[in-house]
């Protein structure tokens, strides 16, 4: 059954041309008209949201999850359109909202849940385990404005997991913390699945979202782009039109080029590529990798000849079309004596050290000394999905001393 | 106003109580200072006042020192409870974008506030009528009646300036002005029979008049109340949350965007 129920919303906001904010300028405003510009935040959205289910939105900033997701909280009102809601709503929009710095720990947190809806009774009962669940026992009497920011928000998200939800509405909340406390928090969230409460979700987290999400939105410039099973729709925004990349996504110029006359490949195709794949841990074939997964690139190649001591080789580019890595068999000490016929040849990264975003890939094929059979320039591309949270394009293994 | 939103309202009770509390003690908070200003303020203001006015004054006032404290006190109470009204909800910004509960609540909770705050200041008026050994009469029966309607007044009051006041922000400066000009023309300082014919009349269409004189008359004098004059001034009170809330709800729903 389903507990939400938005039908062809729409979100304008108003932006005046002049701004007034004034009574006195309201008055003298009177006689001329102000014009304003209309934007529309939200563009006839309709869905359901099934109960127990958890419901994603992804989409890019400024695509309008935020003000859906204050819709759906009644914080604003739609301009058109209708939004049902069956149940209480919990909206996890900001954590910690009407917390007072001048106030112990315990004080907030009984102002907190009140907010949240939480009985009387029900706050005296569970203030020991918000407490223990942040790890801040021994600071139950200690001023909110002599804890860390990051105590803050334990503080807040540990109270707030308390109320007992029937939808929660949670916007990025998940983005803070140390690992620990992130792991955390999605404990709570997977224990919210079991439960049975109904969770929309919006997060720019795609692993998160892959991961949790039964279905999910996707958004763009205020408009419903894709409504369905989460990885389709993942596989939307992070592909746009293109659909799955494991094949060539060299058809940028709209036609598709007839074979050869393509810019990014060269050779005198003696042995052609015919296809490559991409294998994640479990041996099945994926476009998308976690960091630190190992991964198989799997190079398909018809010899149309008996070809003696061909050279496979790739290249790793970033989306900036960087290089970062470059290889092939003869580096590797790897002898192929003749192919004949189709094959292929597996290359296998034990560890995937690039912390996230999508990788274009070359794949060449050619003699020993460079004559090329096939080379099929950023002709192919994976995506990486970080799942911690260091920052940059590589993991360099370190750590910390002092 | 629909049933099912008094019965949300309802449930939201805890929330008014705690945010009403919670604002006391922030008031306060840290200083003990702060518990003695609150009681020292309306002391002041009543030295200043009684010593220019006792003199200016041609009425003779029995009790006068109790009459002008007890129409600062309550005056004290409707500026307060009105201009943190204004506040209410400006002044919550993470409350109102980030959350929903029905929006009234803080204007509720700041009103009770202000009352808490009156109610504190009150010992003073206690321990004036023990002083000048005012005999305590039945006739207090008729305060809590008298406060309840001031109450609604204030709130009704506060309900409007708090929606007009996210869309203009000059509100609260012309309130200010508002204040200023009704503390000369409620009868705080002066017994409304100072005045005669039309201009009596003009000043006691003011509900706050009747409380004023209710209050007095009631706690002071063991006067009962004139029956007339309280139900004109709860009939204006309650025609005034009226429209207070329909303007309230008028704005309500652009609160979040024009914040």
């Amino acid at each position: 059954m389903s507990i939400i129920d938005v039908e062809q919303v729409e979100k304008q906001f108003r932006i005046p041309h002049e701004k007034r904010t004034t009574l006195f300028e309201a008055l003298t405003g009177l006689m001329r008209p102000n014009h304003y510009e209309t934007f529309a935040a939200l563009k006839d959205i309709t869905f359901s949201v099934e109960e127990g289910e958890m419901f994603g939105v992804i989409g890019e900033n400024g695509s309008g999850k935020s003000t859906l997701l204050k819709l759906l909280a009644n914080i604003m009102r739609p301009t058109k359109g209708t939004i049902r809601v069956e149940r209480k709503v919990t909206p996890f929009l900001e954590l910690g909202v009407g917390f007072n710095p001048d106030f112990t720990a315990v004080e907030n947190i009984r102002t907190y849940a009140t907010i949240l809806g939480l009985t009387r009774r029900e706050i005296e009962g569970r203030t020991g385990e918000i407490l223990e669940f942040a790890g801040l026992e021994r600071f139950r009497d200690t001023k909110l404005k002599n804890f860390s920011s990051g105590m803050q928000v334990r503080l807040a998200f540990s109270t707030a997991i308390q109320t007992n939800p029937e939808i929660l509405l949670m916007d990025e909340v998940l983005a803070v913390g140390d690992m620990d406390f992130q792991q955390k928090c999605l404990d709570v969230l997977n224990q919210y699945r079991k439960e049975g409460v109904t969770i929309v979700f919006v997060s720019h987290d795609l692993g998160s979202v892959r991961r949790f999400c039964d279905r999910t939105l996707l958004l763009r410039h205020g408009e419903q782009v894709a409504l369905g099973e989460t990885n389709e729709v993942i596989d939307r925004y992070v592909y746009g039109e293109h659909g799955d990349s494991s094949t060539p996504i060299d058809d940028e110029g709209g036609d598709a080029a007839p074979e050869g006359q393509d810019s990014s490949r060269w050779g005198n195709r003696k042995v052609e590529i015919t296809g490559v794949g991409f294998f994640d841990k479990f041996g099945k074939e994926a476009t998308r990798f976690n960091t630190f997964d190992p991964m198989t690139i799997r190079i398909y190649y018809e010899a149309h000849e008996r070809v003696q001591n061909p050279v496979f080789g790739i290249a790793i580019y970033s989306e900036q079309g960087i290089q970062i890595y470059g290889t092939n068999t003869e580096l590797k000490d790897i002898q192929i004596e003749h192919i004949n016929g189709e094959g292929h040849i597996d290359l296998q990264i034990d560890r995937i050290p690039m912390l996230s975003g999508r990788f274009l890939l070359t794949v060449a094929v050619h003699t020993h000394i460079g004559e090329r059979y096939d080379w099929q320039d950023k002709a192919y591309a994976f995506d990486v999905i970080h799942t911690g949270r260091d920052d940059g394009l590589f993991d360099i293994p370190c750590s910390w001393r002092r | 106003m629909r049933s099912d939103h008094l019965h949300e309202l309802y449930g939201y009770r805890h929330l008014i109580g705690t945010l009403a509390w919670g604002e006391f003690k922030h008031r306060y908070k840290n200083s003990v200072l702060g518990y003695l200003w609150s009681l020292l303020e309306p002391l002041l203001l009543l030295i200043v006042l009684y010593v220019v006015f006792s003199n200016l004054m041609r009425v003779q006032v029995e009790y006068y020192q109790l009459f002008l404290l007890m129409g600062i006190i309550l005056w004290n109470f409707f500026a307060r409870a009105t201009s943190m009204g204004l506040n209410a909800i400006l002044g919550k910004p993470s409350m109102v974008q980030k959350i929903y509960f029905p929006r009234e609540i803080l204007v509720f909770s700041s009103g009770i506030t202000a009352l808490l705050m009156s109610i504190f200041e009150s010992l003073v008026f206690i321990v004036f009528m023990a002083y000048f050994r005012v005999p305590l009469s039945p006739t207090l029966v008729y305060v809590p009646l008298i406060i309840a309607i001031l109450f609604v007044l204030a709130v009704g009051v506060s309900l409007a300036l708090a929606a007009l006041n996210v869309f203009f922000r000059d509100v609260q400066f012309i309130w200010a002005v508002v204040l200023q000009a009704g503390f000369f023309a409620t009868p705080i300082l002066y017994p409304i029979t100072i005045f005669e014919g039309l201009l009596q009349e003009i000043l006691l269409l003011n509900p706050l008049a009747h409380i004023l004189t209710a209050a007095r008359d009631t706690i002071i004098y063991a006067t009962p109340a004139s029956s007339t004059g309280l139900a004109y001034a709860a009939v204006v009170s309650f025609v005034v949350l009226g429209l207070g809330y329909a303007i309230f709800y008028r704005f309500e729903p652009r609160f979040s965007e024009e914040m």
